[in-house]
């Protein structure tokens, strides 16, 4: 039993699939925001892994989901021409990101390695609150 | 428990190309293409394929629904003109 991946498909089910869900149905701008709350998921659930599978390359994929996730988020809020903002995503960002690094930390040890989840998990932070506070911008 | 992580992400990857199939409008349509492109990337990384995980979300999350954007925009905006066009003519 590996409580790694367990975490990880805890996750997946309690967090990405309702985003799934509200993303297939929802008005446009909770789509916004069910997408932004899926990358920072996303990028915890691949941190979990390679937690999991203990490869440490595999948090790779965790550093390019942190800087695209924003990003894409950033370009789907000036297509559709607003920036909702979200209490969801920034409290999921500074609550469930802590949550995860830190064991992941914890677990990993002092190092070169823990240096780079922490950048992740700070990038994540980081991503989440600009795509997420609140306030009048448009397009 | 490694296969309990595989059959969710399946899971995902089915429900987000099945909600892309059913939503008909391009621009709503892109942000569930982005779902897809991400839940492609946890099977992936699911059934440890790290390289394959790092191109699709490269891809899938950004690259394919900024073009489907960009022609929608571009698609839209040359509708518009000839309907000027259309309009000034007579």
């Amino acid at each position: 039993m590996n409580l790694w991946l367990l975490a990880a498909a805890v996750l997946l089910v309690a967090a990405f699939g309702p985003a799934l869900c509200v993303a297939a149905v929802a008005a446009p701008e909770r789509r916004l925001i069910a997408q932004n709350l899926a990358t920072v998921v996303g990028a915890l659930a691949f941190l979990l892994m390679a937690q999991g599978y203990g490869r440490s390359p595999y948090r790779d994929a965790a550093l390019v989901l942190a800087v695209l996730g924003p990003a894409g988020t950033l370009v789907y809020a000036r297509f559709l021409g607003v920036l909702p903002s979200s209490r969801t995503v920034l409290y999921g960002a500074a609550i469930g990101v802590p949550a995860v690094v830190g064991p992941v930390c914890a677990a990993v040890g002092p190092g070169r390695e823990m240096v780079k989840v922490l950048v992740i998990g700070a990038l994540l932070v980081a991503g989440g609150t600009v795509t997420s506070v609140k306030g009048d911008r448009h397009g | 428990m490694v296969s309990t992580v595989i059959v969710i992400a399946l899971v995902l990857v089915g429900g987000a190309a099945t909600a892309a199939v059913f939503n008909r409008d391009p621009t709503r349509q892109a942000l569930v293409l982005s779902f897809l492109g991400l839940s492609l990337a946890l099977l992936f990384m699911a059934v440890q394929a790290p390289d394959v995980a790092l191109s699709q979300l490269a891809v899938g999350s950004a690259v394919t629904p900024l073009m489907i954007l960009l022609a929608v925009r571009k698609v839209k905006r040359e509708s518009t003109d000839q309907d000027g066009d259309e309009s000034e003519s007579p």
